[in-house]
């Protein structure tokens, strides 16, 4: 059953598939903390203008929508700051107009455009090593410089006023996460595509949160199940010949709701 | 003379071109238990936000002697309005205590846990916690720098009788027995006459200031909230 792996592409996919597991479980505690699952889907489908630009420019996409990522999560920080809009109106505008730009840059390309198709729902077996090399580098710096402020966000986000009688800097840390979370999400667009790149960073966690006894422990256990998730994906996805990004994320679905039939309180 | 642990002077705070704050001036001895009164919106938490610099004033604040200013707050404590957050989050109380950046020592955890009489609670989930326990756990977070001068902003909002009187006992501990001066906004004009040494009256401006029993009158009651309000004194 395991053989497929000698494939080098099933390699690549599992190898990328576990990365982007650990990378959005562990921020995904944090997203879930803030609630902020709709940032990240704004992040995710307004990236599409980046992977456009990327196409039209015959430039490497992946890198285009990350720079792209990061400069909406700055807009959203920069708006949240100075204007008295709600957070929820400044990435709705973000997500529709990004998606809208991305949308129409598209349309001057002509022909089939399979990147589009890629990047819409994801094709981690078509994860190569460059691929693999730039999504397993920036994910571990995102993990590194996320685990070194991690107590400091996890004030933060608790509650700003303690945080930051406390003496953390509020508004500092909030646009380090914004960006850190802006690329983790991007990174995943490869694999789950940009609809459905925000999914490994909810599920796993709200699947592990019932069964966690403390924050230490739902760490460990949402990347473990987020891990599991993909890994089993990738096995339905190949022997039942379908879609491996929807299977991983269905299949989390599925861990999910079983989650909530057995959770003792 | 004692030393002052607060000074305020002329101090205004405007927010989004709205005069929340103006021209207060008090100052508070080592040692006092100070309660701020006020009816919604009189700038009772603005001003604590004030003092620990979480919003922008004009005007001079002075805290154990020491100019508002610089790198972080010296030897001050501070327990927020609201602490909610999702119920099912599994951040333990030990968890929470270890992220507070002024810890030094871990054992200051159980040390402040005691004090607050939370030390069985350590491994339980915060967010599973009553409104009573959870006021303690930001207590004990904000005595385990060992402060000076403690704020409070309305720190029996959502407490049951029994737990706000629990609540105050500590207070009083941490006042006579450690010698913290606190200063904490109420709505609880009855808890202010039992356990304030001094009282400052907010509605935007300051309309008295000094001991509760001389300087809660019905005149000043009116000025706060309006005619038809009664005045219940108590003494000590």
């Amino acid at each position: 059953m395991l053989e497929i792996f000698e494939l080098a592409f099933m390699q690549r996919a599992l190898i990328t598939g576990i990365i982007l597991a650990v990378v959005l479980s562990y921020l995904g505690i944090l997203v879930i903390l803030r609630k902020m699952s709709f940032f990240a889907d704004g992040i995710a489908h307004s990236s599409l203008a980046g992977v456009a630009i990327g196409v039209l420019a015959s430039f490497y996409p992946l890198l285009s929508a990350i720079a792209f990522s990061l400069l909406m999560g700055l807009l959203i920080y920069y708006l949240e700051e100075k204007s008295k809009l709600s957070s929820d109106t400044i990435i709705g505008i973000i997500f529709s107009s990004g998606l809208a730009l991305g949308a129409m840059l598209m349309s001057f390309k002509s022909g089939y455009q399979p990147e589009l198709i890629s990047f819409l729902f994801g094709n981690i077996l078509a994860i190569t090593w460059l691929d693999l090399i730039i999504i397993a580098t920036v994910g571990f710096l995102i993990v590194l410089f996320v685990k070194l402020y991690y107590k400091k966000l996890v004030l933060i986000s608790l509650n700003k006023d303690l945080a930051q009688a406390q003496g953390l800097k509020g508004k500092s840390l909030k646009l380090f996460f914004y960006l850190a979370l802006s690329t983790a999400v991007v990174l995943a667009i490869k694999v789950l595509g940009l609809i459905l790149a925000s999914a490994l960073l909810i599920i796993p966690v709200a699947t592990a949160k019932s069964f966690s006894k403390s924050l230490k422990h739902l760490n460990f256990l949402a990347i473990f199940i987020g891990i599991i998730t993909v890994f089993l994906g990738l096995l339905l996805s190949y022997y039942f010949d379908l879609s491996t990004g929807p299977t991983i994320v269905l299949l989390g679905a599925v861990f999910f709701f079983f989650s909530l039939l057995f959770k003792k309180d | 003379m004692k030393d002052k642990a607060l000074e305020i002077k002329n101090l205004s705070v405007n927010l989004g071109g709205i005069n929340v704050l103006q021209n207060i001036n008090f100052s508070l001895e080592k040692g006092e238990i100070a309660a701020l009164v006020g009816p919604n919106g009189a700038g009772k938490s603005t001003l604590i936000k004030a003092v620990l610099r979480l919003l922008p004033y004009k005007g001079e604040i002075n805290i154990l002697g020491r100019a508002n200013k610089g790198k972080g707050l010296y030897k001050v404590g501070y327990v927020p309005q609201y602490f909610s957050f999702d119920l099912e989050f599994p951040l333990t109380v030990n968890e929470f205590l270890s992220f507070n950046p002024k810890l030094k020592d871990k054992r200051e955890i159980d040390k402040s846990l005691k004090e607050v009489e939370m030390f069985d609670y350590k491994d339980s989930k915060l967010a599973k916690l009553s409104g009573g326990q959870k006021q303690r756990i930001l207590i004990a977070q904000a005595i385990l720098s060992d402060p000076e001068l403690l704020f409070l902003d309305e720190p029996t909002t959502g407490i049951d009788a029994s737990g706000e009187r629990g609540f105050y006992e500590i207070i009083e501990h941490l006042n006579k027995v450690h010698g913290t001066t606190i200063v904490m906004s109420s709505h609880e004009l009855s808890m202010v006459y039992k356990y304030a040494d001094k009282v400052i009256c907010l509605n935007q401006e300051m309309y008295c200031s000094g001991d509760p029993n001389k300087t809660i009158t019905k005149d000043v009651l009116e000025k706060l909230y309006g005619k038809d309000t009664e005045l219940k004194p108590h003494s000590h």
